[in-house]
């Protein structure tokens, strides 16, 4: 073995085992004897070795990584599969095929077998595998001695980095705690203890209750997820009426992101000369916002007989949706150079300064390098304004810039990108028949005005768990 | 040359100064600017009143929907006739009035039609915001002067009638202040002057951009505008960095010739022919005294130019806002003729609607 690849096995593992262990103990296994033998070895043994043993596990995989093979990096847990004393492991539950009762039958298999399922689908929506290479080029960054010259970009990739090892370990830990369960059941039954064994099938019920949950927020993983979110709305053509929907679709969300307990403000809104707006967009500040709103981009479309059509015609009218994720600071993926920027002030005329009283202090700004332009008009100062529209500007710049990303790194394409503004996506029919159809994933609801009314969140399930588990089952 | 004389040196400056007291102190019968040093409490915006009044959510909407049915019916009304505010401007200006007067806005978001016994706080009652209303639309009294603030950049500063509310081309004058102390220390840690500060808005501005050491003396004619100036001073807790001084212009700064790092203001340059043209909302309840700025609108930024000669020491920023191109370039030439050699990087800067607007420049 050269000393090139050990040196190169050592940066690699060194990032994960200061996770783990202090520096020193890491210093003391490099020097232990068993760094230079133990890596020919097949490392199936369970922790003999105590924590030094463990770094040279460790520093085995990665020369492992160097023979191609990807497969065991990063987790002790996944390279030896985790199993319960008599060796039944999580995919070999699912093997079993146990019947899955009601959660009210106290029957640990069932238990189990629904646990290990969930587990399942955990793992696939977050791209599992897709995860664990993302995290092997994160880690590999992280080593880079030159990452820190660039800290906003360092900062980037250490805290994707511990998000993603913060999403691996959770799941190992639900494998473990699966396992342990068993054991125990299995223990209290040797024992005849039956206070322990109801407890312990107890324990289980209560983890099969919580992974419903945890089922729900894995369909959140993607990187940006957790932020808030800009969505804006945009008539399409065909003048008062389809601002009219434009008007109902921005109502729709208004109402959704009230529901939802998330705070909604008003950024920017241009209102049609009769009823609705041309453009609109608002701002949802909240948990899990992008995540959930970015399942509504694309046209939406209305059938009805129009209100503003005197001969009472039927028409279809199309808005637009867009949404886009408000990074935090430290994580934008575009820096805004000021003299790229043209400010001006939205509605002017007149003489201005002490001639004129306004409140409306609006301003336009304009990214002149790619046409992007960002206004907002609601808040009470100008200096606000500017701010806020500057933060859409932000947005906008970053989501742009991410698509690019992700075009050019097909590998970690989010399926977002899929969506373009211009994709229909859902009909909304009022005439002759009452009822709304999301066309991505079937979805239909036949009182149309409960969903005007922000009840869209069945929607935005079933399309993240259709569009993620298609996804990932094409892996 | 005294300070005093040259606060007087221009003859049309001291007859405009007599006509602007009788007619500021008009619309104050409770306080003609008098020499006593009794003061008056400046009044307190809505938004800080203690919420001691009550309404039931009926109610509430009740005045809510006739505020905005008469907001409606302006339509462009006010616009066509004197660039007023539209239908959809005065609806923003409820919703801001609303946040102003309820203990807690969001309760109406999250309180649907069907609660109506549900119980509000507010912060005037139901019978005053019917009052105001009316005012805003029929008097077409300024929307500042009805909740008694304006929001000014990052800041909330109280206005009263007899004070300028403090315009958003204003705003940016303390972003210019920021580039010039951006590359000079000297100059941040300086003393400033704010002349004619009215609500103190660019005093308080400009002090909060300033280094430790960094001084604002802030000065204005009216007694008014001396009273809500200290209280928004002191509201923002900076009485230990700006001190406001009754005078004119450049009076109450005697001794500090050529001492002065930096020098703003805002001062009237409406030229006198335009004050009855103007918009409702400005010209018939804003200080005449803070609009009007002579014949052809100069003579005040006039003499601020040659007291910013005699003020600022070597080094030392000035910015003057002006009513637009003309006048900009008046000032530069002046300056460059009158005051030859005194300033240098004399530059015109235009305010976001594209209007030539300020005037800056650094004493030689």
């Amino acid at each position: 073995m050269s000393s090139n690849i050990l040196r190169r096995a050592y940066k690699l593992s060194s990032s994960i085992l200061y996770r783990y262990q202090p520096i020193s103990t890491f210093f003391v296994s490099r020097s232990d004897p068993q760094f230079s033998t133990s890596s020919g070895k097949p490392q199936n043994q369970k922790n003999e070795y105590g924590v030094s043993s463990i770094s040279n596990k460790r520093l085995n995989f990665s020369f492992g990584s160097s023979l191609n093979n990807t497969r065991l990096l990063f987790s002790t847990q996944a390279a030896v599969e985790p199993s319960t004393s008599d060796g039944l492991t999580v995919d070999g539950i699912v093997a079993n095929q146990w019947t899955i009762l009601d959660e009210n039958e106290s029957d640990w298999k069932s238990h189990a077998s629904a646990i290990a399922q969930s587990i399942g689908l955990i793992k696939k929506r977050l791209q599992w595998k897709k995860l664990k290479v993302r995290l092997e080029m994160l880690s590999y960054q992280l080593e880079k001695p030159d990452l820190w010259d660039d800290p906003v970009h360092a900062g980037r990739i250490s805290r994707e980095h511990g998000s993603l090892m913060g999403k691996m370990k959770e799941v190992n830990g639900l494998e473990q705690g699966l396992l342990e369960h068993i054991d125990m059941i299995k223990l209290a039954r040797e024992e005849d203890d039956t206070d322990l064994e109801a407890e312990s099938v107890k324990a289980l019920l209560r983890m099969r209750q919580s992974l419903k949950e945890k089922e729900l927020e894995a369909l959140l993983a993607g990187e940006h997820d957790s932020c808030s979110c800009y969505i804006e709305v945009q008539a399409g053509a065909g003048g008062t009426e389809s601002m009219d929907w434009a008007g109902m679709v921005m109502q729709m969300y208004k109402m959704w992101a009230q529901r939802r307990g998330y705070g909604v403000t008003v950024v920017d809104e241009m209102r049609g000369e009769i009823a609705g707006i041309k453009r609109a967009t608002i701002k949802v500040d909240g948990e899990y916002a992008y995540g959930y709103a970015k399942a509504e981009v694309g046209a939406h479309r209305l059938v009805r007989i129009s209100p503003f059509d005197s001969a009472k015609r039927r028409h279809t009218s199309f808005a637009a949706v867009a949404v886009t994720p408000i990074l935090g600071d430290g994580s934008h993926h575009v820096q805004i150079n000021e003299s790229d920027l043209r400010i001006e002030r939205y509605r002017s005329g007149g003489a201005g300064g002490q001639h004129a009283n306004v409140t409306d202090s609006a301003v336009r700004i304009t990214h002149i390098p790619t046409g992007i332009t960002a206004s907002c008009q609601n808040e009470r100062s100008q200096h606000q304004n500017k701010a806020s529209a500057m933060a859409v500007l932000q947005s906008r710049l970053d989501q742009r810039e991410m698509v690019r990303q992700a075009q050019m790194n097909a590998q970690y394409t989010q399926s977002l990108t899929d969506n373009s503004w211009g994709n229909q996506i859902r009909s909304y029919v009022l005439h002759p028949y009452r009822m709304v159809k999301d066309l991505r994933t079937n979805f239909e609801v036949s009182d149309p005005d409960s969903v005007l009314e922000g009840e869209i969140d069945d929607f935005i399930l079933s399309f993240l768990t259709e569009s993620m588990d298609k996804e990932n089952d094409e892996v | 040359m005294n300070l005093a004389i040259l606060a007087r040196s221009s003859p049309l400056f001291t007859t405009s100064r007599i006509l602007h007291r009788s007619i500021a102190s008009k619309p104050f019968s409770c306080c003609s600017i008098s020499n006593s040093p009794i003061s008056i409490n400046p009044k307190t915006p809505l938004f800080l009143r203690p919420p001691t009044f009550s309404a039931t959510l009926s109610d509430l909407q009740k005045w809510q929907n006739w505020a905005k049915s008469i907001a409606s019916s302006v339509k462009s009304s006010f616009t066509d006739s004197d660039n007023g505010p539209n239908s959809n401007d005065l609806h923003r200006e409820l919703n801001w009035l609303i946040e102003d007067a309820l203990e807690n806005p969001q309760s109406l978001l999250t309180h649907n039609e069907f609660e109506i016994d549900y119980v509000l706080r507010l912060r005037a009652d139901l019978d005053e915001l019917y009052l105001l209303w009316k005012q805003r639309i029929e008097k077409r009294r300024p929307f500042q002067y009805v909740v008694g603030c304006e929001h000014w950049r990052d800041l909330v500063v109280s206005v009263e009638e007899g004070v300028l509310i403090p315009r958003p081309e204003t705003e940016l004058m303390v972003d210019l202040v920021d580039d010039v102390i951006k590359e000079n220390e000297d100059l941040k840690e300086g003393l400033w002057v704010d002349l004619g500060t009215g609500s103190g808005a660019i005093a308080i501005g400009i002090v909060r951009i300033l280094g430790d050491f960094g001084r604002v003396i802030a000065t204005d004619l009216s007694h008014v505008a001396v009273q809500v100036a200290s209280f928004n001073v002191n509201r923002y807790n900076l009485q230990d960095k700006i001190s406001v001084k009754q005078g004119s212009w450049f009076e109450p700064l005697s001794g500090f010739e050529g001492r002065v790092a930096g020098l703003v203001s805002n001062p009237p340059y409406i030229p006198s022919g335009h004050v009855s043209g103007l918009q409702a909302e400005v010209g018939r309840h804003e200080p005449i005294l803070a609009l009007d700025g002579g014949e052809d609108g100069m003579a005040d930024l006039l003499h601020l130019c040659n007291g910013a000669a005699l003020m600022l020491k070597s080094g030392g920023f000035f910015a003057f806002e002006t009513n637009g191109e003309d006048q900009c370039r008046f000032l530069v030439d002046h300056m460059e003729t009158i005051h030859n050699g005194s300033f240098h990087n004399l530059e015109i800067i235009p305010d976001f609607a594209g209007i030539q607007r300020f005037v800056t420049g650094i004493r030689s």
